[in-house]
């Protein structure tokens, strides 16, 4: 699969790099052999691999010009799981879907869920870090991943941490390799912890408001709540519509525990007004709200500023005809942007061009908008090194997190 | 080349005459840290006092090529923090707390602030500082990040990773970089979680920004006693297996309750039980009762003769009191004593215990466990004098036993304490050639001339580019 993008902009088209075209159909190993196989071949022949995962969201990252597409569709199947222990280690294309099927079955879950559903890979949301709206209370990948296997763009097959929940052996492998974008090396193999799935459940929605003062207040007051949520997200009037929660601004909350907790809860978050009870399918829908084709930013903010974040967000997401949702917990928002053909409504562009450069996250981009709106950042000597003491010839997912434009 | 008495001059004019010691007499507290059998003796230490003082003593040292090790408070347990010969940059002189932030839950520390003191500072906020190392009490926040520490509490809430927001960093040849963001986010790799847990081997950190954890609305602290290791191991993996996750559950068995208990530290503990579990349940009121009841239900299964919940702060506070200080306690019953430090599935518990009885008897030692067992983070401590060449042979080979049996029951060779110099050679039980090589190159993009904590962490041997030890940079 091949990212849809096409027709840039005459403005960037210049400088923009064309989105992977694979000169023939992806090379797809079966086996940690299989890849090591692949990158012998990419750095004996000095020809870059564009690793994709299961194609699920090809227009992550910024475009990669490579000769040969490396699908992990293949490379499935969870090796070690004791449920006793509460761990888990999965080939890297692993769904998350199976994952959770597996282990559904005991009462555990992996808590990842992250935004795109889990149709997506183990290994693909590792090497992107992608969270989702549990990861204030319940850990990023970059906590919840204990070990990983890689196949280095070096060709060596490296492993770090392992599958007991605490590891301070050696140097951080995977703490690097989490959130590497494949830039380091194609991850093989993961290892991540697992949570008993709660006793009981509720997912209940209130009102937000519009005034910045009252979401501050609302923020301020939610964050020292006696609740113990797993997630609050804010959603705006589009989302929430999209989703089955009237036509207003909402602030969902999944709430958790034994029967005593969630009833506790449940009176806590009343004192803040009228609870409507939401299915708890809502938070799967809002992970995989997002269309096919979307820009997609995230802001991360401090707390002091975070009701002024989601303010300019919610405007951003008006001028672009999409919409956004910020965690509480986290102090982040998303703004979710359809696209078509490659182009977003001038007010949107604006406002994305000024948005503070050190606070945004581009997830998803047309590739054509990547040099205007994400310049890469200047490369600093720990990154660049870190790259080459992984990936020496720059074979793996080149230009993927900016570093080879500098 | 540098004479070491020029160094030391140099270095006087930047610290000033008390901060740097030079004769033999003076360095030979520096010569151990928390753990025994090795004695290091450092050419020189150095202590600034100020952030500008340790940058200007880490430039220094850069531009004469010098190697030398930061130390923190030198109760690591690997034997990180020891200087061969080369210098010893101390860090607790640097104890400012820069700033809490209540409404951020953020505190920007200097890097020799106490572990406890920092919470200590947090606490009129309702906060705390969540990993809690036994050694909390000496311990910093620097040789926390060197370390990535853990703690009993590390369970529920993670270890030292999990809390730190951001450092600015000196890097051994003298450049200060940020990593991670405070405010939020950073695109690209996670250097900032790559230096944590780097054992002193990438560089200082000059401030640390960390989390703060609000203090639990509730919590409960239980003790079960059992007559056996086996049924206390049992427990725990049933406890760990349902899906509560404590706070902390922690087990000693019987020969640390009764060090304990004939120490100052005594804590109450039965001591005729064969193990206890120490499990504190946290968060909200409403529910944990019904908590309580499941773990009381489950320990009882397992085989606990009792199940008693402290009634007020003041017993949690001596139960608890008596698990950390279980280590000094031991010195009543031997000379030396090594604090181990490995990892297994939790569901091994039983097993592995039962096999590190065996190699403590086959080889005639006395093994002691205290641990946190709802990690499955092992601590089988041996008490032994070090005066003995025979009884340390024998400590050495049961230590190696144990590593291999961990590691065998798809372990890890530490949990918290780090590799050090203790463990170098256990390494290869865990990581290929390829992997160490790999850890070496990582190593060298922070300190490509190996200057910083030299012959730690990697063999050398491991290093595939090795060009002879940089300690030859030296002439007397």
């Amino acid at each position: 699969m091949v990212p849809a993008s096409a027709a840039p902009s005459p403005a960037v088209a210049q400088n923009a790099s064309p989105a992977t075209t694979p000169s023939s159909s992806p090379l797809r190993p079966a086996s940690t052999a299989d890849v090591r196989e692949i990158v012998g071949d990419a750095i004996a022949q000095k020809k870059p691999l564009r690793i994709v995962g299961r194609g699920t969201w090809l227009d992550a990252g910024r475009p990669v010009e490579a000769a040969r597409q490396v699908s992990l569709d293949g490379l499935t199947g969870i090796v070690d799981y004791t449920p006793g222990d509460l761990t888990l280690t999965a080939r890297a294309g692993t769904t998350l879907a199976e994952i959770a099927r597996a282990t559904a079955d005991h009462g555990q879950w992996l808590a990842l869920a992250p935004w795109g559903g889990d149709a997506g890979s183990l290994g693909a949301t590792a090497a992107t870090a992608t969270a989702g709206p549990m990861s204030g209370a319940l850990g990023t990948p970059r906590d919840i991943v204990i070990g990983i296997e890689a196949v280095a763009g070096s060709g060596e097959l490296v492993r770090g941490g392992g599958r007991v929940v605490k590891n301070v052996a050696g140097f951080d492998l995977t703490r690097l390799m989490v959130g590497a974008w494949g830039t380091l090396g194609i991850l093989t193999e993961v290892s991540v912890r697992l949570r008993g799935l709660p006793e009981q459940e509720a997912s209940l929605a209130l009102r937000l408001p519009n005034a910045p003062a009252a979401v501050a207040e609302l923020v301020t007051r939610l964050r020292s709540a006696p609740i113990a949520p797993l997630g609050i997200e804010m959603l705006s009037a589009r989302l929430a519509a999209r989703l089955g929660i009237g036509q207003q601004p909402v602030v969902i909350a999944r709430l958790a525990g034994n029967a005593d907790a969630v009833t506790a809860q449940r009176a806590a978050l009343g004192a803040f007004g009228d609870l409507l009870d939401v299915p708890d399918d809502v938070w799967t829908d809002l992970r995989t709200a997002e269309p096919a084709e979307a820009t997609v930013v995230r802001f991360s903010s401090t707390v002091a500023r975070f009701h002024e974040v989601w303010v300019a967000v919610d405007r951003l997401a008006t001028a672009g005809d999409g919409y956004a949702h910020a965690s509480v917990l986290r102090s982040s928002a998303r703004v979710v942007l359809p696209h078509n053909a490659g182009a977003l409504p001038d007010g949107a562009l604006e406002l994305l061009r000024g948005a503070s450069r050190d606070t945004r996250i581009f997830e998803r981009l047309p590739a054509a908008l990547w040099p205007g709106l994400a310049p890469s950042r200047a490369t600093d000597r720990l990154s660049a090194g870190v790259r080459t003491a992984f990936d020496p010839h720059r074979l793996l997912n080149p230009g993927i997190l900016g570093e080879t434009h500098a | 080349m540098t004479h070491s008495a020029d160094l030391a001059d140099r270095l006087t004019e930047v610290v000033g005459t008390r901060g740097v010691l030079r004769r033999a007499g003076e360095l030979v507290v520096y010569r151990s840290d928390g753990l025994p059998g090795y004695s290091k003796q450092p050419r020189l230490a150095v202590f600034p006092r100020t952030r500008d003082e340790l940058v200007a003593v880490v430039r220094l040292l850069a531009d004469q090529s010098v190697p030398f090790v930061p130390r923190g408070a030198g109760t690591g347990l690997s034997g990180g923090a020891l200087a061969d010969d080369v210098v010893l940059v101390g860090l607790n002189r640097l104890t400012r707390i820069l700033s809490i932030d209540p409404v951020e839950r953020l505190a920007v520390v200097e890097p020799g602030v106490v572990n406890v003191a920092l919470t200590r500072a947090a606490t009129p906020y309702g906060l705390h500082y969540a990993p809690d190392p036994s050694s909390q009490a000496a311990c910093t926040i620097g040789g926390n990040v060197a370390e990535n520490a853990g703690g009993p509490h590390c369970l529920k809430y993670g270890v030292t990773l999990n809390h730190v927001r951001a450092i600015t960093a000196i890097l051994p040849d003298g450049e200060i970089v940020r990593l991670g963001n405070a405010e939020g986010e950073v695109e690209g790799y996670d250097l900032l979680g790559t230096f944590i847990g780097s054992e002193g081997c990438f560089g200082i950190a000059l401030d640390v920004t960390v989390k703060l954890s609000p203090n639990p609305q509730a919590i409960r602290t239980l003790l079960a006693d059992f007559t056996s290791v086996d049924a206390a191991a049992r427990a725990t993996s049933e406890i760990i297996a349902s899906g509560i996750v404590p706070a902390a559950l922690e087990m000693m068995d019987g020969a640390t309750i009764r060090a304990v208990e004939a120490s100052i530290y005594a804590a109450g503990y039965p001591v005729d039980a064969e193990a206890i579990l120490l499990i504190e349940l946290d968060g909200l009121e409403a529910g944990l009762e019904a908590d309580v009841a499941r773990i009381e239900a489950m320990c009882s299964a397992a085989g606990a003769r009792t199940v008693r919940v402290a009634r007020d702060d003041a017993e949690r506070a001596r139960l608890w009191q008596g698990r950390k200080k279980a280590f000094g306690a031991m010195g009543r019953v031997s000379s030396h004593l090594v604090v181990q430090d490995a990892v297994i599935p939790r569901t091994r518990l039983p097993d592995v215990l039962a096999v590190i009885r065996e190699i403590a008897e086959r080889q005639r030692i006395t093994v002691c466990n205290v641990f946190h067992a709802g990690d499955g983070n092992l601590h089988p401590n041996i008490g032994y004098d070090a005066n003995d060449p025979d009884e340390q042979a024998r400590v050495h080979a049961a230590m190696r036993e144990i590593m291999a049996t961990c590691v065998a029951a798809g372990g890890t060779i530490t949990g918290e304490h780090g590799i050090g110099l203790d463990k170098l050679d256990y390494m290869s039980l865990i990581f290929s050639e390829d992997s160490l090589a790999a850890m070496c190159r990582l190593r060298e993009v922070f300190d490509p001339a190996r200057r910083a904590n030299p012959g730690k962490v990697v063999p050398v041997h491991s290093c595939r580019e090795w060009h002879g030890a940089p300690r030859a940079a030296w002439t007397a």
